[in-house]
């Protein structure tokens, strides 16, 4: 084992033992070296182009592991995003592409004679969604300074989150 | 444990006969090659070894000798096993590998990470403003933060559950020209019609 000292940018200094070759066979050198790293990225790509190639089916996982309360509210975090987004990208282009304007199809829609507990449910439809994603994104901040990741804190502020949710919602919707 | 961007392998002569295989990796930590029993060991850096103990002494020197010294090694001889002097260094020869960036000095992810969340913020902000003082500057800002927070939000989805190089650079184009359309259209509705601000309120008031 060596030890080194740093004397001068040129010198070194040794513990007694040398290093002896015998021959300068330094294939096996990388043999012995430790392995290039890769990056995490390449790492996955790998894993997933072996398994697609091989055919393999997926492991059951959805299927089989029992749902929770947090598992249940980080998809529909997910999936209020995801529908959100989308409602906005498909108003955006509804805006580009139909003739005419706001107004226009407002009063188009209030023609149609809903009664109001259909407008009081379609309010409600519109803001649960904002309201549970708003929430619960606090929540994800909350978690991403590092708070509240004791199992009982995740359920309480789940809990918080959704009786939030259900209550703005209700009140918007009544406006 | 390596965090190697280049590595460089050298093969250093000293004036006591000595061959040292040193293995220095970009950050200038080393490792040892030494022979035991005509066998040779890579002995892994001592946790308690200071960065300064077992940097390599002429890393300067070293990176120099990359460029400019060329590769010349004697025949090895038979290492005296005590020997007083102090070794200088007679030639280097250098072996590098190619650049695979193991550990990488790139900032780029935990930078998004944090502007995903910076953005978060400054969107929740936005909600009381455009309650309260609605307008043309917060029905842009609106168009903005929403769309670009859809955007990334969607990227991270389709990084979760797209795979293989191809699909995923389709779904990233694709995601880029819809959010792309996406803005143009909320700024279309922003100029050319009410505005985002005056739509929800329109809307909530039948």
């Amino acid at each position: 084992m060596c030890l080194f000292k740093l004397d001068s940018p040129l010198l070194l200094t040794f513990a007694r033992q040398g290093v002896c070759l015998s021959k300068p066979q330094y294939s096996f050198l990388y043999r012995h070296a430790a392995p290039m790293g890769t990056t995490a990225k390449d790492e996955m790509n790998k894993f997933w182009a072996k398994n697609a190639r091989l055919n393999r089916p997926m492991s059951p996982h959805i299927t089989i592991y029992q749902w929770s309360v947090p598992m249940m509210m980080s998809i529909t975090h997910r999936g209020t995003g995801v529908g959100l987004s989308g409602a906005i990208s498909a108003f955006a282009v509804a805006a580009l592409v139909l003739p005419g304007n706001y107004p226009y199809y407002l009063d188009l829609i209030h023609s149609l004679s809903i009664g109001p507990i259909l407008i009081g449910l379609a309010k409600f439809g519109i803001a649960f969604p904002v309201s549970y994603h708003t929430y619960n994104g606090i929540r994800h901040l909350y978690w991403d300074v590092g708070k509240g990741f004791k199992i009982p804190e995740v359920y309480r502020t789940g809990y918080t989150v959704i009786g939030l949710s259900i209550i703005t919602s209700i009140a918007i919707a009544m406006i | 444990n390596t965090h190697l961007g280049l590595e460089l392998r050298l093969l250093l002569l000293y004036s006591d006969h000595t061959l040292k295989l040193r293995r220095l990796c970009f950050l200038g930590r080393t490792q040892v090659i030494k022979a035991v029993h005509g066998r040779l060991l890579l002995q892994p850096l001592q946790r308690s070894w200071t960065p300064e103990t077992h940097r390599c002494c002429c890393c300067r020197c070293c990176y120099r000798a990359l460029f400019y010294q060329s590769a010349l090694l004697a025949r090895p001889l038979v290492v005296p096993n005590k020997y007083q002097e102090q070794p200088h260094l007679l030639t280097a020869r250098i072996h590098s590998s190619q650049a695979l960036y193991a550990g990488s000095d790139s900032k780029a992810a935990s930078l998004h990470w944090t502007a995903e969340r910076v953005l978060s913020i400054l969107l929740l902000a936005m909600g009381p403003v455009a309650y309260f003082s609605p307008g043309p500057v917060i029905d842009y800002s609106l168009a903005a933060a929403l769309t670009l927070h859809g955007h990334w939000g969607i990227g991270q989805v389709l990084t979760d559950y797209v795979h293989g190089d191809t699909k995923i650079k389709i779904a990233n184009a694709s995601l880029f020209v819809l959010s792309t359309v996406t803005f143009a259209g909320l700024c279309y509705f922003n100029y050319n019609d009410v505005g985002i601000c005056k739509a929800i309120a329109l809307l909530w008031s039948k």
